[in-house]
């Protein structure tokens, strides 16, 4: 927080303080690093003695599923210049190029993804198999929603072999990011209760697209219904 | 000399603090985002129409497109004002570097800095350079203070402009300005959503992903080479993924089971923040980009996401809905000292933590269930709604200067991008096409 106040502050460093600030932070922080290690290690080895050395559940970092090396991300500050080299009342030519036009590649496998997409829509469609629609803001789920869900539940149990994806859909009002959490949360519920009418697991799996795939685009609370919903698609293997 | 002296006095006085720096590429810093700063009156004379290009009708347009582009960039620095001069008998110097003596007429009725400069072509082949010299007159000095002189090909007409216009900036205030800044964004390419980067007024839009399924949510890496997004491949992987600009080239960061969404990289580029609900439902991690380590932050039954650095790296704002509706909180960086901050409204979402540090842009619910923009101070001491009307706005991320916001609003029906002052005027639309721009996100300075 103190940091933060600081920034505040319409007070502007000369570059060569910024550097010497960060020499002396980062000796701070390694020493603090270093001091916290030992403290850790200490603490820790304390601690899974009292828990019966549960070391697993102690340990606080997994890995994120990044598969290949990253490229170096670390960023050191930049010229307070940005780049510009001033005025100058005999000025000299400075070329400018346009930076590179990437041009975006087309990902080869879309088009045959995209024909999948649709067959599992059909494939639920054919099934029988329904959608169930919230109220704004809501994930839980209606009464109208538990007879579908009963319903396609039956379906389900009937046809062992089906893979089922829900997806969750929102309307277009709120965030984008917060409306992927709540689809979230409808498809989840949807499954949750799909799995109290005795539906294996294991058959269900979940997706949110928050607002970001509407079924309808216009304005108005009929077409907001509409996107407030768990949608049902059957996975046909092939 | 006397009137230099007044103006750099006067500039002490509304900034309340001024820096000389030694290195002598610029004299005078200033803090242009206080309430009591008066912006500098400043009048572009015209962009003369060079020699050079057979076709005049090409020739005027090259002149009057710099000319409008600069004055674009120059009211928007809002460090200057932009001063009408064709009332006050200003003239064109058909000399060149030299001010023409109507410039001190100009300066007695209060200009201060008056630019002019002329652009042409070497000749009519389409593909010839463009030249474009540009000159600044300062009226405490009474003379051409300094001027500067670009080539390039005819598609960087507009970045000639942007780059003079920083360079005004950066004399007068020792910022480099954000002329030259990008933007990037979520456009709707047929069925699928892609991530598109265009300059910072909107203009000359570059498509980054042609994945064809749902690309949300970009951010920029600290030093602009790479955007950070969120990305569905296809209906069964979602993960968050890297591209580097200049290359196309693109690293999968994180791919967990569950919805990975919201990554923002930290200030110095060494940690990903982002949500993944792998545990069962959203939370906030932290990974370190060189081990790939990763440090679960919340601990909580709610959804937690959208998480936003502070410019030291130090805390972390985010969105969770631990206490009924989403509501913005702040934490430190490793998780600890969680506070809720925002308590006005049962919808609050999309904290942005403001480059300055003083404020935090978000998504505020109007008793009317507007979606709008409100900004709070990081104590929670101010807080006030920055946009009206109809409409969901979303998405508010902040210029590297701190006094604009860039948003993305349905006010005028579709989803489309729009930049307003951080005090809440010159609201101006900056994409006209397609069917849906989105996610808005403003690059660092370069």
């Amino acid at each position: 927080m103190k940091e933060e106040t600081f920034l505040q502050l319409p007070v502007y460093i000369h570059e060569k303080g910024v550097e010497s600030m960060r020499r002396v932070q980062s000796i701070i922080c390694a020493s603090l690093i270093v001091g916290s290690f030992m403290v850790n290690m200490f603490g820790c080895a304390s601690k899974s003695v009292q828990s019966g050395g549960e070391t697993q559940a102690s340990r606080p970092e997994t890995k994120s599923g990044a598969g290949q090396d990253l490229p170096d991300t670390s960023f050191s500050g930049r010229d307070s210049s940005g780049g510009l080299r001033g005025l100058d009342k005999n000025p000299s030519e400075e070329r400018l190029g346009s930076g590179g036009s990437l041009m975006a590649k087309a990902d080869p496998g879309s088009a045959g993804r995209q024909i999948e997409d649709i067959r599992a829509e059909q494939a639920a469609v054919a099934a029988g198999l329904r959608d169930i629609f919230f109220a704004y803001d809501s994930f839980a789920i209606s009464e109208d929603g538990r007879q579908v869900l009963a319903h396609d539940a039956e379906w389900i149990k009937a046809n062992p072999g089906a893979q089922v994806k829900i997806e969750g859909h929102c309307d277009e009002r709120g965030t984008s990011a917060y409306n992927l959490v709540l689809g979230e949360k409808r498809a989840k519920a949807a499954r949750n209760y799909l799995v109290e009418l005795g539906v294996t697991p294991n058959h269900l799996s979940i997706v949110s697209y928050g607002k970001e795939r509407p079924v309808c685009k216009e304005h108005v609370e009929s077409c907001y219904a509409q996107n407030r919903r768990a949608h049902m698609l059957l996975k046909t293997g092939k | 000399m006397a009137f230099r002296a007044g103006v750099i006095i006067s500039l002490c006085l509304s900034a309340g603090l001024v820096w000389i720096i030694e290195s002598g590429a610029a004299d005078v810093f200033l803090e242009a985002t206080r309430p009591d700063f008066q912006k500098i009156p400043l009048g572009v004379v015209g962009i003369e129409n060079a020699g050079g290009a057979e076709s005049p009708e090409g020739r005027i347009r090259l002149g009057s497109r710099i000319e409008e582009v600069l004055k674009a960039d120059v009211r928007r620095s809002l460090v200057f004002s932009l001063v009408d001069l064709s009332g006050i008998g200003v003239k064109v110097n058909h000399l060149g570097k030299t001010p023409d003596p109507s410039f001190k007429q100009a300066a007695e009725q209060g200009v201060s800095v008056i630019v002019w400069g002329k652009a042409g072509m070497k000749n009519e082949d389409k593909d010839a350079d463009v030249n474009m010299e540009g000159y600044v007159y300062d009226a405490g000095s009474d003379e051409m203070v300094g001027g500067k002189r670009y080539a390039g090909s005819p598609s960087v007409v507009r970045l000639m402009a942007h780059r003079f216009a920083d360079e005004l900036v950066f004399r007068y205030t020792g910022e480099p300005g954000i002329a030259r800044t990008k933007i990037a964004y979520v456009s709707e390419v047929g069925p699928a959503r892609e991530l598109f980067v265009m300059d910072y007024d909107g203009h000359d839009p570059r498509q980054v992903t042609a994945d064809g399924f749902l690309n949300l949510m970009p951010r920029w890496s600290p030093d602009r080479r790479f955007l950070v997004f969120t990305a569905y491949r296809n209906r069964n992987t979602q993960d968050i993924d890297m591209i580097e600009l200049a290359t196309g080239k693109r690293w999968t960061l994180v791919s967990l089971s569950g919805l990975n969404i919201t990554p923002a990289l930290s200030p110095d580029g060494n940690f990903l923040a982002f949500s993944s609900s792998h545990e069962g439902n959203s939370e906030l991690y932290r990974m370190d980009t060189r081990t790939k380590d990763m440090q679960r932050l919340t601990v909580n039954a709610a959804g937690d996401l959208s998480p936003s650095w502070s410019p030291s790296g130090r805390e972390i704002a985010f969105t969770s809905d631990r206490s009924g509706g989403p509501q913005v909180f702040l934490m430190s960086a490793d998780g600890s000292n969680v506070r809720r901050l925002t308590f006005e409204g049962d919808y609050n979402a999309a904290p942005a933590w403001s480059p300055r540090g003083n404020w935090i842009a978000y998504v505020c619910r109007s008793p009317k269930k507007d979606y709008k923009l409100c900004l709070i101070s990081p104590d929670g001491q101010k807080r006030v709604q920055l946009t009206t009307g109809h409409g969901v706005d979303d998405s508010p991320s902040w210029s590297p200067d701190g006094r604009h916001l860039v948003f993305s609003s349905t006010a005028d029906g579709k989803s489309q991008i729009y930049m307003i002052n951080t005090d809440g005027k010159d609201l101006e639309r900056i994409t006209f096409t397609g069917t849906h721009n989105s996610a808005p996100t403003w690059s660092p300075a370069s």
